[in-house]
């Protein structure tokens, strides 16, 4: 795909996320939902596509993004927009230095050690949480009402997500095209190699994971407000529904590629959205059979599998933009 | 190539109507009024969800089966969309959204479970949709001032006071000093049973009664030897569990596997967990909180008595109604009894038609505070004797006497 290409397909994504809201109204939850979504996705794929180390602990920064968020709204006293984005802020940074102080211990670790490792921060903070009265414990936390009717927060929400979601990708897009991706893939591809070359592959790992988590501390803390209840085990350290979907999603697309993420969210979003809700209680099988599907049939993604079948677009592509 | 996108462009409007066209079912279409609720058919819940969904089910088709019901002088059928939750309230919430706004419902029945309802609840307050729930007790949910929400049952705190007070009976006929009375409690860590301890707690203070054991359980309850060993150390006089039907199940499994002598077991959820199917003679003597029993003397032209329930939900499903299948039909009785008296399906006058109910069903009469809980029906204690439930508290239901206290194992 030419650059030219490439910046008319986001410029109808731009355009359908500014109309979208509009041109179906009623849907203006799941609208919102789909962006938060593509981000998950996204910032799972820095580390999990890019860099090679798959985390199964990012649900950790989405969860503290979440609940700082709402505690900052419940004990600050400021408007809600204010309380809002100073609790999103809150959570972000706070994300984002745990990030670095856990990645400073455990991103030494490699392959599967590294995967097994994060396994446990969502499930060691979904505990933590549930036991803690300040942060209500097993009951959880409500955050205020939205101050104007729903369909407005809905609006409001599907825009938030969807200028996140855009800057992210514009973020990662100008960010893979510089050393600091290339340095990446090179620890991806063979991180002994990239150490020799004088590459200082922790700091790198460090920074990626950091990014991920200073995005996804962000998308926390607007999903409590979006989703109007804060569990500690089901909405914020929500490992077996947000947690597995956005290793789940990154790797329908195309892992490791710009848009393979973006695709596997709107895929996936969508047919959970068509066909789960009318599966009634069949729904998981349906997930199930999905990954199977995924594994056996495209395990290098939707992109993946294009750029199999049709290697000639590939070449142009890689012509294009350097990476895709 | 750009075909391709063309194609792709096709194939996301496609996928953009098919998700518009959903929004051509209105709330009332030719003769038929349609409910929506989402329960929980998947993960956790899903015993309970099952028992939820089967009393809705049961009300409508006994409803539709009468005649319906008369609204502005016309008669209407009820039916009810579903969709599954998974036992998550962040999918509980999404989909409160797409029932209102997509499928366009106007009237909404309660998930199950506390933390759902708490999820849900925000929704359809915000979009000015009544619901009337059936099992979401915690009493958080009636302190948010919602306007919207409605439950048929009984809220926590009044769950296993009577069984506080029961022991605290007892032992005063005894002639025991109740400051030496102890009680274990151990409580999953999620809504509903931490507002199950807080009230066991308060009630323990009411009487002078000692705590001596106060564990949280994991939400994966798998496993509560860790408490029960504390409790064999201990000796206390009552122990209480809460953890919905896994932590009924298990409470009575490892209560009997670790030969734990205690004098009193009080638990929740003991007829949905179908304990004395699963353990028989080892469920006897615990005493177990119930919303509702067939043996009450209720009854409305629906059902019929509390026992005809029990009979034509046995008949379609074959098994003995819990009370969560009990509650959850009370509650589409309260929402057609409603619509009968508001003679319009408006939102706002099913709504103030819902806040001046005043009925009696076949689960218990049925009246409304402003917070929209329940005042008019009192919980009611079983205690299990001789494989059967038994109410034994408040004396007023009771049955049968209480059989105190449980003895040791070495001699059941």
């Amino acid at each position: 795909m030419s650059a030219r290409r490439q910046q008319l397909l986001a410029l109808g994504i731009a355009a359908a996320g500014i109309a979208l809201p509009f041109a179906i109204p009623d849907f203006r939850a799941q609208i919102a939902m789909l962006w938060a979504l593509v981000i998950m996705a996204q910032t799972w794929d820095i580390t999990g596509g890019q860099t090679g180390y798959n985390s199964f602990g990012n649900i950790l920064f989405f969860g503290v993004g979440m609940y700082a968020s709402v505690v900052v709204q419940r004990d600050t006293g400021l408007d809600y927009y204010a309380a809002l984005a100073l609790g999103m802020a809150t959570g972000a940074a706070i994300a984002a230095t745990l990030a670095v102080l856990l990645g400073s211990m455990i991103l030494r670790m490699r392959g599967h050690y590294f995967a097994i490792a994060t396994l446990g921060l969502g499930i060691a903070a979904g505990e933590i949480a549930g036991g803690w009265d300040y942060l209500g414990a097993g009951s959880g936390l409500s955050p205020p009402l939205f101050p104007a009717p729903p369909q407005t927060a809905n609006l409001f929400f599907a825009y938030l997500y969807f200028a996140l979601a855009a800057l992210t990708f514009a973020a990662l897009a100008a960010l893979y095209r510089t050393r600091f991706g290339l340095a990446l893939n090179a620890i991806r591809d063979n991180e002994d190699k990239a150490e020799a070359m004088g590459l200082r592959t922790g700091l790198y790992k460090i920074t990626a994971w950091t990014i991920a988590a200073f995005v996804l501390g962000l998308t926390g803390g607007a999903m409590g407000n979006m989703l109007g209840f804060v569990d500690p085990r089901d909405t914020a350290f929500a490992g077996a529904t947000f947690g597995v979907w956005m290793v789940l999603m990154a790797i329908l697309g195309g892992k490791g590629t710009l848009w393979g993420p973006v695709l596997g969210a709107t895929v996936f979003h969508i047919t959970q959205e068509l066909l789960w809700t009318h599966l009634l209680g069949w729904q998981r099988v349906a997930l199930g059979l999905i990954i199977v599907g995924i594994v056996v049939f495209f395990p290098q993604g939707i992109l993946g599998w294009a750029r199999t079948r049709w290697p000639a677009r590939h070449e142009q592509r890689e012509q294009g933009s350097g990476r895709a | 190539m750009w075909k391709g996108w063309a194609g792709a462009v096709g194939a996301a409007a496609l996928g953009a109507s098919v998700l518009a066209a959903g929004h051509a079912v209105a709330k009332v279409e030719g003769d038929t009024v349609y409910l929506g609720a989402a329960v929980s058919l998947t993960g956790k819940y899903t015993t309970a969800g099952e028992h939820t969904q089967r009393g809705y089910d049961l009300a409508v088709k006994a409803i539709n089966d009468a005649g319906g019901i008369t609204v502005g002088g016309e008669t209407y059928r009820l039916e009810v969309i579903y969709y599954d939750d998974e036992s998550t309230p962040a999918r509980g919430a999404q989909l409160a959204e797409r029932l209102i706004n997509q499928d366009g419902v106007a009237f909404m029945l309660g998930p199950y479970s506390s933390g759902l309802t708490k999820a849900i609840a925000p929704v359809t307050e915000q979009y000015g949709v009544p619901m009337v729930e059936a099992n979401g007790a915690s009493l958080q949910l009636f302190n948010k001032g919602y306007r919207y929400l409605f439950a048929v049952l009984s809220t926590t705190e009044q769950y296993l006071a009577s069984a506080v007070a029961l022991a605290a009976e007892l032992a005063e006929r005894e002639g025991r000093d109740l400051a030496t009375l102890k009680l274990a409690g151990a409580f999953e860590n999620d809504p509903f049973s931490q507002d199950i301890r807080a009230g066991v707690l308060e009630d323990a203070a009411k009487f002078g009664i000692q705590v001596v054991v106060d564990d949280q359980l994991p939400p994966e309850l798998n496993d509560m030897a860790a408490t029960l060993a504390k409790v064999k150390a201990v000796r206390p006089d009552i122990l209480v569990v809460s953890g919905h039907s896994k932590g009924a199940a298990l409470a009575i499994r490892q209560v009997q596997e670790m030969r734990v002598d205690v004098p009193m077991l009080a638990i929740t959820h003991c007829d949905s967990a179908d304990v004395i199917g699963k353990f028989g003679a080892a469920s006897e003597y615990t005493l177990c909180a119930s919303q509702w029993a067939p043996t009450l003397s209720y009854r409305d032209d629906v059902f019929g008595s509390a026992a005809d329930f029990a009979v034509t939900f046995e008949a379609a499903y074959g098994y003995v109604p819990p009370y969560q299948a009990a509650e959850s039909a009370a509650a589409v009785l309260v929402f057609a009894d409603a619509f009968e008296r508001a003679g319009t399906f408006a939102r706002d006058a099913v709504r103030d038609a819902l806040a001046a109910t005043e009925m009696q069903t076949f689960y218990g009469n049925v009246r409304f505070d402003e917070t929209g809980k329940n005042i008019a029906k009192p919980m009611v204690l079983y205690q299990i004797q001789d494989g059967a439930y038994v109410v034994v508290a408040p004396t007023r239901w009771a049955a049968s006497e209480v059989r105190h206290p449980t003895p040791p194992w070495s001699e059941r």
